[in-house]
């Protein structure tokens, strides 16, 4: 019997036999035919931007929001089928979901499981890699308590201020972030958020900090001396003003937007960015959720299928309505 | 009667080098049931692995580590103890913060031990893990990952992961899941819930990470307990001999030496010692002149811990202080 192996002798295991590797995934083949019929493939030309989760038969198909965001063509391939010209028919960016629209008929959407009550050790399955043809899979563990992702650093409109005496006037708009789509313009003297006046940093950082990042507060301004209103959508600070931490530098591709989440599950499958917004599913072949987040390079967070689930008929119902 | 003994003896022989953990046996998992089997052992043992996985604050950062007594001893990495005898504090799965104090390190391998000084209320042992001392990890077994990935997060719990052990050196395991800062310290588990090795670093490449495979430790095991500091580095800077830093000015008076200043925050102010105090003896040794302390102090270190015999307004006292790094 061959079974004795010496420990001094430095020895490593075959890339084919490690967790990610093919004979490892092999196993997953009955959940990898789900995900090449249900999770579809973004694109941007030649470039895969995103993946998404098939949910109805006739064409919707979820994906990760900030991901698809103005980009100009996207082509979606689900199976071995290439779908031009998508729709972005409606977004959530609560949740940082877009609801697309391809022209397809008799899709396989995804089967929800009943619930996302899946303790630690749990195997859930991905798609990994892709082809033109074939979609590959990648297999990993819930992690982590389910549980709400707070915006990292709290709440923030996007843009930096100055007290003067007319009030808080923007100095800044920072780029992608609410106040930049909302048309707030540098000199702007904001005066009201949600009708409660602001006169300090502070006191507009305070309210703020109570709030939700993807809500929507009104801010009220002077420009120009006339008064306006405008809808801003709130970002979390760690999105809109980056400050790379060690362990950010270490975590390679994470996703843009990777907090202020109302609830997540956290699995240890470490996709790239652009591999978000395709279905997690269970060995039952059913979505417990669907990718949102690479957070860094030991956590992924995806929206729980509790979650998923209302999304996916709550946009459907509002588009079709 | 000798021969069952001698039968049982082979058997033994025999099934020792197979682990425990049916799908180890195999090269990869084949089937559902291998998957199951798989699932079922890390919904067993990742309860009880995560309730003894600590999060160990320091100033300036954190790590984590692993409770392998019921009185409280801690496992984790040198570079993050950092040190003989610094106080650091632990906290627990449920955010309970707790004293603790660490023991030795050997700083070529990256392993050191922490012993809890904070009871648990009423006096409720310490949720242990099994240490694997039998040294039948062999490459390619399926393993799991617990730490405090980024720091504490309560709502959150220390995070788990599955991997394969892909490396397996004498003072290192290589796994391929997936780690990151914050998870230094943190246990790695076979398959049967049993510690097998403390996480050490990472690579630059995701999914590449080295442990401090347990038997490190336990061939260690003695000398750190009583507060060795092994090796010269590289993960943990030997304290330098002549560098402790004390933060006092001193006169040679009578009797000893007096006080004259207080560094603010210095190790001597937060110890209590004020100006006007008369220092009589150091370690038991008589202080009759400044360059008496002088002298003691050019033969220790940052970390090492001083006793003063002290009289303040006619009261003699004893002061315990450590020395803070200059």
């Amino acid at each position: 019997m061959a079974f004795v192996v010496p420990a001094f002798t430095q020895q490593s295991l075959e890339t084919n036999f490690r967790t990610t590797g093919a004979a490892v995934t092999a196993v997953f083949e009955p959940q990898r035919a789900v995900i090449q019929l249900s999770s579809a493939v973004i694109y941007n030309g030649r470039n895969e931007i995103a993946y998404g989760t098939v949910i109805s038969a006739d064409g919707y198909v979820l994906t990760k929001a900030s991901e698809v965001e103005g980009v100009g063509k996207i082509d979606v391939r689900v199976d071995k089928e290439l779908f031009k010209d998508a729709k972005v028919v409606m977004t959530d960016t609560r949740w940082d979901v877009a609801l697309l629209k391809i022209d397809a008929t008799d899709l396989t959407p995804v089967v929800f499981a009943p619930d996302s009550k899946l303790p630690r050790g749990t195997w859930v399955v991905v798609n990994g890699v892709t082809s033109r043809t074939n979609r590959r899979v990648m297999a990993g563990i819930i992690s982590a308590d389910n549980r709400e992702i707070l915006p990292e650093g709290g709440a923030v409109l996007g843009v930096t201020l100055k007290e003067t005496k007319k009030g808080l006037a923007v100095e800044e708009v920072s780029k992608d972030s609410g106040a930049e789509k909302s048309g707030l313009k540098k000199g702007d003297i904001i005066t009201t958020i949600d009708g409660k006046p602001v006169k300090e940093v502070a006191a507009l950082g305070k309210l703020l900090s109570k709030m939700k990042s993807g809500s929507d507060v009104k801010v009220a301004i002077l420009r120009d001396g006339k008064k306006d209103e405008l809808d801003v959508k709130l970002s979390a600070r760690g999105d809109i003003f980056r400050e790379a931490t060690r362990n950010d530098e270490m975590s390679g591709n994470f996703s843009n937007r990777r907090s202020g989440f109302p609830r997540v599950i956290q699995h240890d499958i470490l996709g790239a960015s652009i591999t978000m917004g395709g279905p997690v599913l269970d060995l039952e072949g059913r979505a417990v959720g669907m990718n949102i987040a690479r957070a860094n390079r030991a956590e992924t967070f995806a929206i729980p299928v509790e979650e998923l689930r209302e999304l996916a008929e709550g946009m459907i119902k509002q588009v079709v309505k | 009667m000798k021969k069952p003994l001698a039968y049982f003896l082979i058997a033994a022989v025999c099934l020792a080098p197979l682990s425990a953990f049916p799908v180890n046996a195999k090269k990869a998992p084949e089937s559902r049931a291998d998957l199951i089997t798989m699932q079922d052992a890390l919904l067993a043992a990742i309860p009880k692995a995560q309730a003894a996985t600590v999060c160990i604050d320091l100033d300036d950062g954190s790590g984590s580590g692993v409770i392998v007594s019921e009185d409280g001893l801690v496992m984790t990495a040198a570079h993050v103890s950092t040190g003989v005898g610094k106080d650091v504090t632990v906290i627990m799965a449920d955010g309970t913060k707790l004293k603790a104090e660490t023991l030795g390190l050997d700083s070529e391998t990256d392993a050191a031990l922490i012993q809890i000084t904070e009871k648990l209320p009423e006096g409720k042992p310490f949720p242990a893990v099994e240490i694997n001392k039998t040294d039948d990890t062999k490459l390619g077994d399926w393993i799991f990952s617990l730490g405090h990935s980024g720091g504490f997060d309560k709502e959150r719990g220390a995070v788990s992961r599955i991997g394969r052990l892909v490396r397996v050196a004498n003072t290192t395991l290589q796994t391929d899941g997936a780690l990151i800062g914050g998870d230094s310290g943190g246990p790695l588990f076979d398959m049967d819930g049993r510690l097998i090795g403390i996480h050490s670093r990472v690579g630059t490449v995701v999914g590449q990470n080295m442990h401090v495979p347990v038997k490190v430790f336990t061939d260690n095991w003695d000398r750190m307990l009583k507060s060795e500091f092994i090796g010269e580095g590289p993960f943990v800077k030997k304290p330098e001999i002549g560098k402790g830093f004390l933060g006092l000015a001193t006169k040679t008076a009578k009797g000893g030496i007096e006080v004259t200043k207080l560094g603010k925050k210095s190790p001597a102010e937060e110890a209590g010692i004020k100006e006007g105090d008369l220092i009589r003896t150091l370690n038991g040794e008589k202080l009759d002149s400044r360059e008496k302390l002088q002298s003691i102090l050019a033969e220790l270190a940052a970390g090492d811990k001083i006793t003063f015999e002290i009289t303040r307004d006619g009261k003699d006292e004893t002061i315990n202080l450590k020395l803070g790094e200059r």
